[in-house]
């Protein structure tokens, strides 16, 4: 495999993580194509969180490659490591905003940091920004005036401040209503044609699934049981992936139910 | 004329949207004109160029004209239309002058508010204590015990060494004084009669409010902005039998047990100074130490440690239920609860002190 690939921003390979004792990803090995929308499944506890960490260099694996853009960023010193944060942008679950400042502020944090520009410039972005995600007039306000669903969508107005070409993206349309998880969906999609930028998206919401997902990587108990397109979903013989997308539960659970 | 004409650079970004900028500045804008930007030669535009898009309509709502885009297309259109609801909103929202009188009127009422709801609290607080438990409403024994270990035993340790070393500088400095009158044997007599009547039960209570008070507001603002409250309320639990009661049972039976221990290793503290130090025997500094013990100083500080572990427990809860802001609030309201705990045990210090020196006598 070409490392210096120019189709892929980001490949992980070999991933192996442990949290104390526990195996928490076991080989995984995937490559998110430049400028797609890459959904990674898979039930809970499975370890999907904890990948978009190491992706995002905020944990270290045991053992395994994460190449960014070509370069390796688990033997990175921290200086390298920020630097290469900084071209990707992070919306958390709970949209992770700074509580004690202000949301127009919280966007305009990265750009006061790393932008190299001047304050009437920050808070036109801040609002350009704000607008995309349909905040344009709440920058004022303090997240916890916000909704949960304003403030997934503030987050996201965060990560992509700086026109990061990779943005991760947990958890978007969880605990949002169905009219706005399906805006969000769209947000997702023109952001990617209009900035080119290429997500990668943990997610449980199959209608969201079927509408944005490029390419869908499953991962059970750690280990990555599919990786294609969502036609290659319908075609795939694995039970578990075709348990997940026909939502049948598993057998203990029908049990215990009836 | 009511219009400018301007046209777009074929690459609009961060410097050729200033460029753009500089151009339109050098038109003056008069009140209603219109600024027609033509986009037929742009075929890129970057989010920093849309933001010079931005500042530009901020520039001419400033001085009264508008902004209209002309011959867009392709991506460049498209981009244009997700900016647009950027474009026609204000940069800042100003906020509202406020009277000096309401300002006044405003802080009245929020304070007013506050001593209503800390009556409340302590009211509830009573009643699931003392007397929720004698009706057979039921108390978590459990919860208390845990509360006990974690606000008492755990506490030892730390109450002990302070007042041990309080009382051993205490000695120290008052023997300095007494020197040149020889009467260094009566420092035994004021470490009882000042630890008794007034520092070990200030300095206990100092460090179990900056221990135990602190973390009953951070774990009850930390369970408020989680929702935990809200949830138990939504089963239909009591906030103050099923996390206040506990705490302020557990700090009222505590502290005065810690406050023994306290009196007791300050007056090591300052027995340590006289029999190693100031070379008295250890009898006589038994015995002087005795006779200077009164039980109404005994009972002031024991009455006083039973205040302050009520006041403690209950200031923690009551700042602790009024976070709001999430992780910032928490941290302000237990800065809060800990500074008002010092505060409230000075003022209940000096109620004391009246009563048992001008009104009892």
């Amino acid at each position: 495999m070409n490392t210096k690939d120019n189709h892929t921003i980001i490949e992980v390979r070999d991933l192996v993580t442990h949290y104390g004792e526990t195996q928490i990803l076991d080989h995984v090995s995937l490559a998110v194509p430049r400028g797609t929308v890459y959904v990674i499944i898979g039930g809970s506890g499975c370890g999907k969180t904890t990948l978009l960490k190491h992706m995002c260099g905020l944990l270290k694996p045991s053992s395994g490659q994460i190449l960014y853009q070509g370069e390796d960023i688990v033997p990175m010193e921290e200086d390298d490591l920020a630097k290469m944060q900084r071209s990707i942008g992070i919306a958390f679950q709970t949209s992770g905003l700074l509580n004690s400042m202000t949301v127009g502020d919280n966007v305009a944090l990265p750009l006061r940091e790393y932008g190299n520009m001047d304050e009437p410039l920050i808070q036109a972005v801040v609002r350009m920004k704000l607008g995309l995600v349909g905040l344009a007039d709440m920058a004022h306000l303090m997240p916890d005036e916000l909704s949960g669903g304003m403030r997934k969508r503030a987050g996201l107005a965060r990560a992509i401040a700086l026109d990061p070409p990779l943005v991760y993206f947990d958890e978007p349309s969880a605990g949002l209503d169905p009219i706005m998880a399906c805006g969000l969906d769209e947000l997702i999609l023109d952001l990617r044609r209009m900035l080119g930028i290429t997500f990668v998206i943990v997610t449980h919401e199959l209608d969201s699934i079927r509408k944005i997902a490029d390419r869908i990587l499953m991962l059970d108990r750690g280990t990555v049981i599919f990786d294609g397109t969502m036609e290659d979903v319908e075609r795939t013989e694995t039970e578990r992936v075709r348990q997940f997308f026909e939502r049948r539960p598993d057998e203990y659970i029908v049990q215990r139910t009836i | 004329m009511n219009e400018i004409r301007l046209t777009c650079p074929p690459r609009l970004d961060k410097e050729s949207g200033s460029e753009l900028f500089k151009r339109l500045r050098h038109e003056k804008v008069t009140e209603g004109q219109t600024l027609v930007l033509d986009f037929s030669e742009t075929e890129f535009l970057d989010s920093l160029g849309g933001a010079r898009l931005i500042e530009i309509s901020d520039h001419l709502r400033r001085w009264g004209g508008q902004m209209r885009l002309e011959n867009e297309h392709g991506d460049v259109a498209e981009f244009l239309k997700v900016i647009t609801p950027a474009l026609s909103v204000t940069s800042s929202i100003q906020p509202k002058e406020v009277e000096v009188l309401e300002k006044i009127g405003g802080t009245a009422i929020t304070v007013g508010e506050e001593i209503w709801q800390f009556i409340d609290l302590c009211i509830d607080a009573i009643y699931w204590t003392v007397l929720g438990p004698l009706e057979g409403k039921g108390f978590r024994w459990g919860m208390l015990l845990d509360e006990m270990h974690e606000m008492g035993v755990r506490a030892i340790g730390i109450v002990c060494m302070m007042n041990f070393l309080l009382g051993l500088i205490i000695a120290m400095l008052s023997a300095k004084q007494v020197e040149n009158y020889g009467v260094q044997i009566l420092v035994a007599d004021a470490m009882m009669i000042g630890f008794a009547r007034e520092l070990a039960a200030v300095m206990t209570a100092v460090v179990v409010a900056a221990r135990t008070g602190a973390a009953i507001a951070a774990e009850l603002a930390t369970m408020k902005v989680q929702e935990e409250i809200d949830a138990l309320r939504g089963m239909g639990l009591n906030v103050a039998q099923f996390l206040v009661a506990p705490k302020l049972l557990s700090m009222v039976l505590m502290l005065p047990c810690l406050w023994v221990l306290g009196l007791i290793t300050s007056l090591s503290g300052g027995f340590v100074w006289g029999v190693f130090v100031l070379k008295f025997n250890f009898s006589v500094w038994y015995t002087e130490t005795l006779n200077a013990a009164h039980f109404q100083d005994l009972l002031q500080g024991f009455l006083k440690t039973i205040a302050f572990a009520i006041a403690i427990a209950l200031i923690g809860c009551h700042n602790g239920l009024r976070v709001t802001g999430g992780s910032r609030g928490v941290g302000l309201m237990t800065t809060r609860a800990v500074v008002m705990d010092i505060f409230v045990m000075i003022c209940i210090d000096i109620v004391f002190a009246t009563i048992f020196y001008y009104i009892l006598g």
